[in-house]
């Protein structure tokens, strides 16, 4: 009888511990916190699945809820602010001097260092050998944010986005007064109205 | 074990998940909620003398294990639910540049 209330204090203590965490997961702002609280979460649930005579229950709960699923949460919030630019431009407008020091990518670090960007800028030339009349195509079928272009005509360059991202429009404000640069936004052709 | 206190961490979730802010966060909340209804489910299964279901000479009651097989079941299933969430959050962000919610539902000034 003395181990079985021992076992009841321990459960109840776990309980209210979980009550804690819980409210310390509402409560808290930072996503990388959250990540922690959310593995010990699992950890002192798993001990609680013991403590209800589910021993194999728990072992799942351990593999998955506390080890992996914090790492695919790592993983994710790593690559949530990730900022996919396509540069099809071929001369010292991001890069001059084998280095990031073109007046373009003075531009769109200050814009990313305001949103809390990280800048991913590509220069692959599997996408950059299709041709402009399929940028709207590329924009829409894959994680692509930005293509910059340069028009030969006007000599500006062109930035290509989606119409529907909030960033491309805040980039527009910001590039109001360079009188090189044009913002073209790619309407939504069969999504919405 | 009691079960109010199991249901409070769900009813804890439901309030983090009205009152989230982010996609990320909501889904945090859902993970809670899934734990806490597991919890529960065992407690409903678990009752006083009965030992862990593994088969022995001297075990003569056990705890009942169709609940416990269908909570592994769950956990497996929520963890690839929350996967799948997770990737749908990084499309919604290169869709619409955010992840907040008042800027994914209401963006009444987009709509030109």
């Amino acid at each position: 009888m003395g181990d079985l209330t021992l076992i009841d204090a321990s459960a109840y203590a776990l309980q209210v511990l979980l009550i804690i965490l819980a409210i310390a997961i509402v409560m808290h702002k930072n996503n990388g916190t959250i990540i922690i609280l959310i593995a010990s979460f699992s950890l002192v649930t798993a001990s609680l699945y013991v403590l209800n005579s589910a021993p194999d229950v728990a072992i799942a709960e351990i593999a998955i809820n506390s080890a992996i699923i914090p790492l695919i949460y790592v993983i994710s919030i790593s690559r949530q602010r990730e900022y996919i630019i396509l540069d099809k431009v071929n001369d010292d407008f991001i890069i001059s001097d084998n280095s990031f020091t073109g007046i373009g990518y003075v531009i769109l670090k200050r814009f990313a260092d305001f949103y809390h960007l990280e800048l991913n800028i590509t220069n692959d030339p599997g996408l950059c050998a299709l041709g402009e009349g399929e940028d709207q195509v590329l924009c829409e079928a894959t994680n692509v944010d930005l293509i910059i272009t340069k028009d030969t005509e006007t000599n500006q360059y062109v930035f290509k986005g989606k119409n529907s991202s909030i960033l491309i429009h805040k980039l527009e404000q910001l590039t109001k007064d360079h009188d090189n640069i044009r913002v073209v936004k790619f309407k939504d052709r069969d999504v919405g109205e | 074990m009691d079960p109010i206190l199991t249901f409070i961490v769900v009813l804890i979730g439901f309030y983090g998940l009205s009152t989230s802010s982010n996609i990320i966060k909501s889904v945090f909340m859902v993970t809670i909620i899934e734990s806490g209804i597991i919890l529960l489910f065992l407690n409903l299964g678990n009752y006083q003398g009965g030992s862990i279901p593994i088969f022995s000479e001297q075990v003569t009651s056990i705890v009942d294990p169709l609940p416990q097989a269908l909570m592994i079941t769950t956990i497996v299933i929520g963890s690839t639910v929350t996967a799948m969430a997770l990737m749908l959050s990084i499309k919604v962000f290169h869709y619409y540049g955010s992840i907040e919610w008042k800027d994914v539902l209401g963006r009444e000034e987009l709509k030109l």
